[in-house]
């Protein structure tokens, strides 16, 4: 969800006059809804900002990002961090895969995904204060 | 998003989720250059609160970390945020590294008025917190008036948002 989110949100801001980035992980939820601007790097989501404990990665995706507000000549531009997370990329096989998993492992995974939609529903029908 | 579909589907959710799609996309020019504008910045990522179980660095996924209505932060502090109530790559990655999802700490360097030749002018005074609503309508209808509002009270001339 939270790439349909920030989706939304830049979508919003811009409608209204103000320019965006997003910085994500996951090109084709982004692009599906239609953003004006996504720098995508090619990580495990979760890692929208630069590999995890290295500063260089970091600032450097930051920088294509600033890149990416100042150049961009219109809508549904998409840059691509030439940034790799490891040279196997098998990772990316592994994300939500039903394929790859056991039946007993589909089973635990739906029982704890039921608990979980049941705690967040309750959290949604009595919203804490927040600021 | 296939994959995706596919695995809540044998989780046990009835439809396949419908992700919004639009064939208009809006686009806002900037009109000051980056090194004299106030960015702004939106996350997905939620506040720790302790007392609703493991928020931790490769925690499973968390429902009772979520959060409904839009929050923000002071930008010139460290706050404590978490992304256990999101669904990251927990095989791939732990969440260890706050600046790998957050890059607050980075933007404030590339304001700082120390740094002569900054790469932008100013950060916000605020950055925000966006709700992770499988609603469309609720993350439309709430949320981002919301935050449009925050964003302008702070003068923001620009926003980054990242996707956790």
């Amino acid at each position: 969800m939270c790439h349909q989110t920030v989706s939304l949100a830049a979508r919003h801001l811009e409608k209204n006059g103000i320019p965006t980035v997003i910085m994500g992980c996951a090109k084709d939820i982004v692009e599906y809804v239609g953003v004006p601007r996504l720098l995508f790097s090619d990580f495990p989501l979760g890692n929208p900002a630069g590999r995890p404990n290295d500063f260089l990665s970091q600032e450097f995706t930051l920088e294509l990002a600033l890149r990416v507000l100042e150049t961009a000549p219109g809508p549904r531009t998409t840059l691509q961090s030439p940034l790799r997370w490891s040279a196997d990329p098998a990772w990316k096989l592994d994300y939500s895969n039903i394929a790859r998993l056991s039946p007993e492992e589909i089973t635990g995974r739906r029982a704890e995904f039921d608990r979980q939609k049941e705690i967040a529903k309750t959290i949604r029908t009595e919203p804490r204060a927040a600021g | 998003m296939q994959r995706i579909r596919d695995y809540y589907q044998a989780l046990g959710y009835g439809a396949p989720y419908r992700w919004a799609h639009y064939a208009e996309v809006p686009f806002a020019a900037l009109r000051k250059p980056l090194a004299d504008s106030r960015i702004g910045l939106v996350t997905t990522a939620a506040p720790y609160q302790p007392d609703k179980g493991d928020q931790g660095p490769g925690a499973p996924y968390n429902a009772a970390a979520k959060f409904y209505t839009v929050y923000s932060g002071d930008s010139a502090a460290d706050p404590d945020l978490r992304i256990a109530h999101v669904a990251y790559d927990r095989a791939h990655t732990t969440a260890a590294d706050s600046s790998s999802w957050f890059p607050l700490a980075q933007l404030r360097r590339l304001a700082a008025p120390a740094n002569s030749g900054a790469r932008i002018g100013e950060l916000a005074p605020r950055f925000h917190g966006a709700p992770t609503n499988r609603s469309h309508r609720a993350t439309i209808d709430q949320d981002c008036p919301e935050l449009l509002a925050r964003v302008r009270e702070d003068k923001a001339d620009a926003v980054i948002l990242l996707a956790v």
